[in-house]
């Protein structure tokens, strides 16, 4: 397949005067939410869900593209300066950036977090490039079997690796399946759950959601955890790490590069566990691991660089599969359906200028924000005065109007808060949100697939087992359940010696 | 290693192993969760399954009903032997009253025009849960509240209720 000839006419897209600056507008709020402690990238990219609704479906995508990992540069800067992640994805930053801003050196540690970053963004596109179109076509055989394997598959995955406890997980799982069959059966018409609404016949709408859920969810979630104004950030000098430093890190940003692309690929990996295991990759590769956690600068670098080119990695499975890989690419998914595109193998034939238009988009945002991380960092780090008591009202205000111009519904704007609700709940006893949205967007695909799986199949669960592909996926649930179960095992014994070493599920938002 | 050190290696630590459950709360959460699959698997029930060759609009609902009662008592078993634990505090009342208050917003909505509740909304969310001076309050209610309608009815075009037509 030539893949040189559209990756290059995507750039006329990406180019647009109007997609540039939607890609600007994405990347700066993207740094803004990733500064402010609290609101994540999935919040505000469900939040903007309605607002996006009225602009160009390549332009849609490129700014919330810019949001999700333009958010990854913006959690670094709490990190290193307050030690506050502004995101799960920065956390272990904060471990050696915060030590390095101690030392006095702040503007190295934000240097090269950018550059890392930037490095490998672009690295990651690359691989997004040449891969992408792979993986489509590969998968552009795929039946009904194979998608209901890959669906399982997916969710199993984020389940398991994504955070959280698996139990609380599979149960977040489960609801959002158990929500997604709500309204008329996606085959026979019949109508389930909806209690005599006609509102609840057409299902529930995924606006409605993951705006519940992520937006309104996590403002309610914070209106508890008040932390009071945000303390004030030490001086930095120049963001720029020196050509010493720069010698020290280049080898932690190449490893960096791969380990995040790699596990950005896998559902459930993601951004945050990459960073943990590029940390863990850096501190067993030092000659001296005591330097680590004094300030060493190759923590900081390896895991920014990782959480970056993870971000952009995990396009891949969404772009090209239809599988979004955690939550916050099943908001993606929901966004582009929201457009009348549905992802999947045929997106990048039917729409090569979303496809490759947002995918080009990447090199000029990861630009874009190397700009904004080095010379204009002082900018950004004063929207750490912005209070939430105020930033808390205003989400709110544009999550419920923007909910009601999506269908002009009252009713969505009750949902809306309902959902606010169990957000708040789950997050209260421990279940994550996300697998819950994933699962709930995958739902009618998974239930569709395997009800024509059973057709073909004539009723016979052992002929998921004699497809080649189906019967491989299937085969990879099985060893992640066996794994996962035994990992944890020995993982709960191993945690407490060796802190950090072993890199293990973490909070995705 | 420094105190401070170890606060952020504690912290960093908190986010790599979360909890496997979280005592009271989860186990209210997992009972609740299993009756809700219970009931719903009842009523796939009643929805004709239909057989594994041929399946009915029940046979999904009531296999991701196996799997919510399922996991639900995995998590209810963990959550008896769990340490950590998140209990509502005084600041949920806060919480109770922001969802109350969205409800209310979402009722008013439409029936006398968004200017009004948008306004009322605000005023709320910014003295009573945000406990901001009063001027800053209403500068921003009513800065928001012309920002929503230049955002929403002249940049995007779109016609909410409102309490003077025009």
């Amino acid at each position: 397949m030539d893949v040189i000839g559209p990756a290059l006419a995507g750039f006329s897209v990406a180019f647009e005067p109007a997609n540039l600056l939607y890609c600007l507008l994405g990347v700066t709020l993207g740094m803004l939410v990733g500064v402010l402690p609290g609101l994540g990238p999935a919040a505000t990219i469900a939040v903007l869900l309605p607002i996006t609704y009225t602009i160009e479906p390549a332009s849609a995508i490129i700014m919330l593209a810019g949001i999700f990992y333009g958010a990854q540069y913006g959690g670094t800067i709490t990190s290193v300066l307050l030690r506050l992640p502004g995101e799960a994805s920065t956390v272990v930053t904060a471990i050696d950036g915060y030590q390095m801003a101690r030392n006095g050196r702040a503007g190295a540690a934000l240097g090269i977090a950018a550059i890392g970053s930037f490095i490998g963004g672009t690295v990651a596109i690359l691989g997004l490039t040449f891969l992408a179109p792979l993986v489509a076509g590969a998968a552009l055989s795929f039946g009904p079997p194979e998608y209901t394997a890959l669906a399982v598959l997916g969710i199993l995955l984020v389940t398991t690796l994504g955070g959280g406890s698996v139990r609380a997980s599979l149960l977040a799982a489960a609801i959002g399946l158990l929500l997604a069959t709500v309204g008329r059966d996606p085959i026979v018409a019949t109508e389930r759950f909806t209690f005599g609404s006609d509102e609840l016949a057409d299902g529930i709408d995924f606006v409605v959601v993951a705006m519940g859920l992520f937006g309104i969810g996590e403002i309610l979630f914070n209106l508890e955890q008040h932390r009071g104004t945000n303390p004030k950030p030490p001086p930095i000098g120049r963001a720029w790490p020196s050509r010493q430093d720069w010698r020290d890190a280049r080898a932690a940003v190449g490893r960096g590069s791969v380990v995040g692309f790699v596990l950005g690929v896998l559902p459930g990996g993601g951004a945050t566990m990459s960073s943990l295991v590029a940390y863990a990759v850096e501190k067993r590769r030092a000659k001296d691991p005591s330097r680590f956690g004094k300030g060493a600068i190759e923590g900081v670098a390896g895991p920014e660089t990782a959480n970056n080119a993870a971000a952009t990695s995990s396009f891949i499975p969404l772009l090209t599969l239809g599988i979004p890989a955690n939550g916050t690419m099943a908001i993606m998914f929901g966004a582009l359906l929201l457009h009348g595109i549905t992802p999947g193998p045929l997106l990048i034939g039917q729409h090569p200028d979303v496809f490759w238009g947002v995918i080009d988009s990447m090199y000029v945002g990861n630009l874009l924000l190397l700009i904004m991380s080095v010379p204009l960092i002082g900018i950004f780090v004063r929207v750490l005065a912005v209070r939430t008591a105020i930033l808390a009202p205003l989400t709110v205000l544009i999550t419920m109007i923007g909910v009601y111009t999506v269908r002009m519904s009252v009713f969505d704007m009750l949902a809306v808060a309902v959902f606010g609700v169990l957000g708040y709940l789950m997050k209260k006893v421990g279940l994550e949100p996300g697998p819950l949205v994933l699962a709930f967007v995958l739902g009618t695909l998974l239930e569709t697939s395997f009800r024509q799986s059973m057709r073909i199949f004539h009723g016979d669960l052992a002929g998921f087992a004699g497809r080649p592909i189906s019967g491989v996926l299937l085969g990879a649930v099985v060893v992640i359940v066996v794994v996962a179960a035994l990992r944890r095992r020995s993982h709960r014994k191993t945690v407490d010696n060796d802190v950090l070493a072993v890199p293990g599920p973490t909070k995705e938002p | 290693m420094d105190q401070e050190q170890e606060e952020v290696q504690e912290e960093v630590q908190e986010q790599v192993t979360a909890p496997a459950g979280r005592s009271r709360t989860t186990a209210v959460a997992a009972v609740v969760s299993l009756a809700v699959g219970l009931l719903a698997g009842w009523t796939a029930w009643g929805m004709r399954v239909g057989t594994l060759s041929e399946p009915g609009p029940g046979l999904w609902p009531l296999v991701v009903s196996v799997v919510m009662v399922l996991s639900s008592v995995a998590l209810l078993v963990a959550a008896g032997h769990a340490t950590e634990s998140d209990p509502f505090t005084r600041g949920s009342a806060v919480v109770l009253l922001g969802a109350v208050s969205l409800l209310a917003y979402a009722w008013a909505f439409e029936r006398i025009g968004f200017e009004i509740p948008t306004a009322l909304l605000l005023m709320l969310w910014l003295t009573v849960i945000g406990k901001e001076p009063l001027l800053t309050s209403l500068l921003v209610t009513v800065g928001a509240t012309a920002a929503a309608y230049l955002l929403f009815v002249v940049a995007l075009g779109v016609s909410l209720p409102r309490l003077i037509a025009f």
